[in-house]
């Protein structure tokens, strides 16, 4: 699996993949937080659109400047930027999301000192009419906006090659967790993990090359019926930057088959259409995915869809991941667990920080989940 | 068939060891530094105790957060699990379990069978644990045994109002300080206790009748204080602290059929 060793390589270091591309190539490295970001637009104008995780870091020089309230992911990638850690970073691009991300986004104006620094304002509903006028305008002033930092054109023919080329990078992770889906020994939920993260950060013309390596390779591993037999569970919740949470599943039993995660099916669902304005095409995408926390589609629109995902996959139960202090996931906690509960659907909620719970606390409750769905 | 359930907590071991449904016995002792050899000093001294060779059990269960460390046991189960199984061997209509341990607290909903329907633990904290009456009776100066008690006589209690444990006990040393009389800081500190407790059982969904588990469970303010919560009452079973124990028994009994 030659393919899958060098995204785990490029996951599992992403400064050092992203120090060494502005060694060997004069690509924009341009740093984002959020799956919201338009990353086609970014794509066409030369960059490469670099997904940021918190820190490995204990955080000290961020809380001079954010309340012990936000979250890990805000707190840890500020601090690696006062760090200096993120010096390969030409500019960051803050889609507007939660409050926390909108505040960071001042703070890391203010102090952090890169060369761009671009908001993109976004709808809090996307789905009607007005909010699809409204984002076809955000989409195009940030497509001006990107054009004078990065000193580059996005033409109409850069735009549908991007646009392409990001359509087969999302089919084909769909096509990757469905076959986890399928048969969860064709490839770990670590490796898994480890892909989806490179995908995030990787050049995105060599991902490409890589992932459809990697899915040729895993299909000749697959088989027809898988013979795992550990319990299917669907991960719900923001971010998971937590490889050890999969390998404390699978020892109590259980796998991840799925998820509902910003860094996961948020990422990659939802293809652009081809004819037509391109700009348009990528606002529609936004208008039809399945939302998350931050925004709005109906009151019930994230329930129903979680119940579905599960029975559509067949699943016995949901973790809940979020980062402690996480509003948008935290508030909508309570409406979402009720769904599942009364779709008799069992479901845990695990709240972690930039370090996971002990070992002792997280088999507590892995253990004891996978024996209430036996 | 004779079988035996070890809990070893973070403060304290305990071994139950029962006779197809039968208990014949059960022993706590402090867990100490090594959680290994409480283990087999616990089922050791209980066996001691009922005349019996612990080498004539039919299976061991462990369970607790030392339960991998017991490595002559049969099999190892959560203690969320067994608590379920324990609180309904002990009453077969209780649906909501309180576990309030040494290190943490853990609510409890279960069904008709006494399985776990749905749970939820206190993270990272010592709030609303065992522990937390423990450093609270320090810093009064009275015995843990007897803090339950004069909680009781306590007849306005004193607000505590910080979650931490370390600035809770300074504030303790501050109402001191004022005057406040040792009943109602005890009686206010049972109520924070309470506070944290409930909130997480209201997180699941309390379903009566409830049953509360586990050391602090022998604690009669912290009940008192929790049924003042989560208004209704709270059965406490003269077992309540080998609970644990008690239901990985009966769960050792499955493992030889």
């Amino acid at each position: 699996m030659e393919a899958l060793e060098k995204i785990k390589a490029i996951a599992q270091d992403p400064y050092s993949y992203a120090l060494n591309l502005k060694k060997t190539t004069d690509k924009p490295v341009v740093g984002n937080f959020c799956s919201y970001t338009p990353e086609e637009l970014v794509f066409a104008a030369g960059g490469v659109p670099f997904r940021l995780f918190g820190t490995k870091d204990d955080i000290s020089l961020a809380d001079a400047h954010l309340q012990a309230y936000c979250c890990s992911l805000v707190r840890g990638g500020l601090e690696d930027a006062l760090k200096g850690n993120l010096s390969f970073l030409d500019g960051t691009v803050f889609p507007h999301t939660c409050d926390s991300i909108q505040r960071l986004s001042d703070i890391w104006r203010l102090n952090t000192g890169f060369a761009f620094h671009i908001d993109v304002v976004l709808p809090v509903k996307l789905d009607t009419q007005s909010a699809r006028i409204y984002m076809i305008d955000v989409l195009n002033s940030f497509k001006s906006d990107l054009e004078s930092a990065l000193k580059n054109r996005i033409t109409e023919e850069k735009l549908r090659q991007a646009i392409k080329l990001y359509n087969r990078l999302r089919q084909t992770l769909g096509e990757i967790y469905e076959m986890r889906s399928k048969d969860p020994d064709s490839i770990s939920a670590t490796d898994l993990y480890h892909v989806i993260k490179a995908s995030m950060i990787t050049d995105r013309d060599e991902f490409l090359e890589l992932l459809t390596l990697l899915r040729d390779e895993l299909k000749k591993k697959i088989k027809d019926r898988t013979l795992n037999t550990h319990k299917r569970i669907i991960l719900s919740g923001g971010i998971c930057n937590h490889p050890d949470i999969y390998t404390a599943l699978e020892e109590s039993g259980a796998e991840v088959i799925w998820d509902d995660l910003c860094t996961g099916t948020r990422y990659f669902e939802g293809d652009i259409e081809e004819s037509g304005d391109p700009i348009e095409a990528i606002a529609d995408r936004y208008m039809t995915r399945v939302v998350c926390p931050a925004k709005h589609l109906t009151v019930t629109a994230r329930g129903e869809s979680l119940v579905r995902l599960v029975k559509d996959r067949n699943a016995s139960g949901v973790i809940f991941m979020f980062l402690k202090f996480c509003d948008p996931h935290a508030f909508d906690y309570p409406y979402l667990k009720k769904f599942l509960d009364d779709a008799g659907i069992p479901n845990i909620l695990l709240e972690v920080e930039e370090q996971l719970p002990s070992d002792a606390q997280l088999k507590t409750r892995f253990e004891t989940f996978v024996d209430m769905i036996d | 068939m004779i079988t035996a359930g070890i809990d070893i907590g973070s403060i304290t071991a305990k071994a139950a060891v029962l006779n197809d449904g039968h208990i014949l016995g059960t022993k706590v002792m402090f867990t100490g530094y090594n959680s290994r050899q409480a283990g087999k000093a616990v089922i050791d001294e209980l066996a001691r105790e009922i005349n019996m060779n612990p080498e004539d059990l039919d299976a061991i269960v462990a369970t607790g957060y030392g339960r991998n460390s017991v490595e002559f046991a049969t099999k190892a189960i959560t203690e969320i699990t067994c608590h379920g199984v324990g609180a309904h061997f002990l009453n077969p209509d209780i649906r909501f379990i309180i576990d309030i341990g040494g290190q943490d607290s853990k609510v409890i909903r279960i069904d008709e069978a006494g399985r776990v329907v749905d749970f939820a633990m206190n993270d990272k904290c010592a709030a609303g644990t065992g522990r937390f009456l423990e450093v609270m009776a320090r810093a009064l100066e009275v015995d843990l045994d007897k803090f339950g008690d004069i909680c009781l006589q306590g007849k306005a209690p004193a607000k505590i109002s910080s979650i931490c444990t370390v600035f809770a006990e300074s504030e303790v040393i501050s109402l001191i300080s004022k005057g406040e009389t040792r009943e109602n800081i005890i009686a206010g500190i049972h109520e924070s206790v309470a506070s944290r407790v409930s909130a997480l059982a209201k997180r699941v969904g309390v379903v009566e009748p409830v049953m509360m588990t586990g050391g602090v469970a022998m604690n009669i303010g912290a009940v008192r204080a929790l049924e003042g919560k989560l208004e209704t009452s709270i059965q406490v079973s003269e077992y309540a602290q080998v609970n644990g124990a008690i239901g990985a028994a009966i769960l050792a009994g499955k493992e030889v059929g």
